[in-house]
């Protein structure tokens, strides 16, 4: 049983942005609901009212130019990412992660900006857009601004959002389009369970962006190398950089292991 | 714009498998449970309600769902498919049909939500692979361990399966 709230589905940003003005706190969105809706049954957040930003049509809006780069709005799910024929063709790395978030049908409904909002460690969408040096634009009633999304993350399911404020969309530059990428993650069950550890490595020309899930209390950016670099170096920053913990999915000594390992993979891997 | 009341019922309009719905329901219902509770349709079944058992998958707008995580209100003015939607004048569908021929149907459970997802499946993959079969159904647990049997039930309506047993040889 859920706990009883009201509903708004406003159609003007203008609308929305009154409503987290006015409720703050009290105010939840709504985007595909697949974190939301457990979290309110499980009585890990009560808001008082819960609103849908779907019908607000910029949401749903996934652009690519050579200008501005890869453009993502609140409303765009997981499966419109993978789907998407610029994604495809520029962004690979984003299509492998976005492939292997739980199952299906899920992926019908979650969205890539409430996988970034929900702010968990093992975020599947953030390995990669950290690697894509991803913006995160933040709208309110006040203004706008815009966080890497390195800096957005702020711990455990938190995140850098003061109440009122959303992110409307999420920005991929240009520099990154076309840079080769690939990702790897444990899971212990394929379509179902959460990642146990996951790594992405983008490269591009003589650049090399790494990232690391679910090994600190948030995904976390290794670094960008520049020119030759051996493995054994990307690795020891990864070291540096994480800070795993024993969970029921698996030790810290696991996740060092196929940190190690990943990257060792990817640095074959990825040309 | 009014401020409505926490659970203060909401008019909404809808499809369900074609035919026009319109009801009043509070803003914390959600869709699997006005489908069962307020339309009466139980054919959706409840697992896990936390978006990982696939018992409570419909179609919406032609996307499967787990309807236990979208709130009733999402769907005002969508189009929903439920197993329900399957049977024309009180005759299985053929994919119900071979579902049943190839014993792919044990206790049942997870079948309504099964069948949801291939309806999905096949709309992207005429013709699946088998590996576009099990990424299809992946969202589905069925706990009588009986996906060779639905796999196959998939394979022959798509005109693919050359002999009956062949999946049991294949492994992973």
């Amino acid at each position: 049983m859920i706990r009883e709230f009201s509903y708004q589905a406003p159609r003007k940003q203008k609308e929305l942005l009154d409503i987290l003005a006015s409720e703050r706190e009290n105010a939840r969105v709504l985007a595909g609901g697949t974190d939301l809706l457990v979290n309110i049954r499980l009585g890990l957040q009560h808001p008082r009212i819960v609103v849908d930003i779907k019908k607000i049509r910029e949401h749903t809006a996934i652009r690519f130019d050579e200008k501005e780069g890869l453009s993502i709005g609140a409303a765009v799910t997981i499966n419109e990412v993978m789907e998407n024929r610029d994604v495809q063709k520029h962004f690979p790395a984003l299509v492998e992660a976005a492939k292997v978030l739980a199952s299906h049908q899920l992926r019908n409904r979650a969205t890539v900006i409430g996988n970034l909002c929900n702010a968990s460690p093992c975020a599947d969408m953030a390995p990669p857009l950290l690697c894509l040096d991803a913006r995160v634009e933040i709208v309110s009633d006040s203004g706008r601004r815009n966080l890497p999304l390195e800096a957005f993350f702020a711990g455990v399911k938190k995140t850098r959002l003061t109440p009122g404020e959303y992110v409307e969309r999420i920005v991929v530059p240009p520099r990154w389009a076309d840079a080769g990428g690939g990702f790897r993650k444990m899971k212990r069950v394929r379509g179902h369970d959460i990642g146990v550890l996951s790594v992405c490595l983008t490269k591009k020309g003589p650049l090399r962006r790494v990232a690391v899930g679910s090994a600190a209390p948030t995904p976390v950016l290794v670094g960008e190398f520049r020119g030759r670099v051996s493995t054994e170096e990307v690795i020891r920053k990864a070291m540096r950089r994480i800070n795993p913990i024993d969970d029921v999915r698996g030790s810290a000594e696991f996740r060092r292991f196929l940190t190690r390992r990943y990257v060792a993979e990817l640095m074959k891997e990825v040309r | 714009m009014k401020r409505a009341e926490a659970g203060e019922p909401v008019e909404i309009s809808l499809r369900i498998n074609g035919e026009k719905v319109t009801c009043r329901v509070p803003p914390h219902v959600t869709l699997l449970r006005f489908l069962r509770e307020y339309v009466g349709l139980t054919g959706t079944k409840e697992g896990c309600s936390a978006g990982e058992c696939g018992a409570c998958t419909v179609l919406f707008n032609g996307r499967a769902v787990n309807s236990c995580l979208v709130l009733a209100v999402e769907a005002d003015g969508a189009n929903i498919r439920t197993v329900e939607g399957e049977c024309r004048n009180n005759r299985l569908s053929r994919l119900q049909e071979l579902l049943d021929k190839h014993h792919a149907v044990q206790c049942g459970f997870c079948t309504p939500g099964m069948i949801m997802s291939i309806r999905d499946l096949l709309a992207r993959h005429p013709k699946p692979t088998l590996r576009q079969i099990q990424e299809g159904i992946e969202g589905n647990f069925c706990r009588c361990t009986g996906y060779v049997q639905i796999i196959e039930a998939i394979l022959e309506y798509t005109g693919q399966l050359k002999k009956k047993g062949e999946l049991k040889r294949v492994r992973g």
